[in-house]
């Protein structure tokens, strides 16, 4: 596949999701206008176990909380992507 | 006696050795204040019948900082009279019965930081991006809190 007018992003993997993927951070170049479904598809094309905790999981884009689904996003080189599984704390 | 002003002043910290009470409560303490409220959050021994060995937690550190310091900043829209709130938050591995978050909310009245340390424990458990991993004897299991705003939502 050929990504025209991509972008690099920095991708953070936390608890279960860190787990799945096998890893806690990596940088992958995406479409710069992508859906944050989108967004999620190209993310589990690399980490294919990600895609049992599609219905639970929710994105921090630029630190922002993002749904998957379809907002667009503008992605800018070095934004930080998380994906953030439910959370516990306190 | 000059009195310092007395700025109200946040105080938010993720650390990984073991929270104080008497350092938090004392970070909100204030001249102007009669009352000091505290929340503290430890750790249970036992799950749904199983023996819990401990926990584990960990952050998104920079977002859960910036989380915190949004639910300061409500707290001040609702509750203008409180003066200092200081949330500490532990990392990484909590024994059982030592504290995991400790919340203090100084005021001049008690109704406010009563109020105030609830919210703060409410919304830190429905918004601020810090996973808690519970041990087990023979497994272990990445906890969810009821409280978080996008589980079990349809998507």
């Amino acid at each position: 596949t050929v990504t025209l007018c991509g972008t690099t992003v920095s991708v953070l993997y936390f608890a279960r999701s860190a787990e799945l993927a096998g890893l806690r951070c990596e940088t992958l170049s995406v479409p710069r206008e992508i859906t944050s479904l989108q967004l999620w598809e190209e993310i589990v094309k690399v980490h294919p176990r990600l895609a049992v905790i599609r219905d639970q999981v929710i994105f921090a884009v630029r630190q922002e909380y993002v749904h998957l689904g379809d907002q667009l996003l503008v992605l800018q080189p070095g934004d930080e992507v998380a994906i953030i599984p439910p959370i516990s704390g306190g | 006696m000059e009195e310092s002003e007395d700025v109200p002043k946040d105080f938010v910290k993720l650390k990984c050795e073991k929270l104080s009470v008497d350092e938090v409560s004392e970070l909100v303490v204030s001249p102007y204040c009669g009352a000091v409220s505290l929340f503290i959050g430890t750790t249970r021994n036992n799950f749904e019948g199983k023996k819990v060995i401990h926990l584990e937690y960990e952050a998104y550190t920079s977002m859960a900082e910036t989380e915190i310091k949004k639910i300061c900043r409500n707290v001040r829209q609702k509750w203008p009279s409180v003066k200092h709130i200081a949330v500490h938050h532990r990392l990484g591995v909590v024994p059982i019965t030592e504290a995991s978050v400790i919340i203090a909310v100084s005021s001049p009245h008690r109704t406010e930081s009563l109020e105030a340390v609830m919210y703060c424990i409410n919304t830190l458990k429905a918004s601020v991006p810090i996973w808690k991993k519970e041990i087990y004897e023979d497994e272990y299991s990445w906890k969810e809190n009821k409280e978080c705003f996008w589980a079990n939502s349809e998507n």
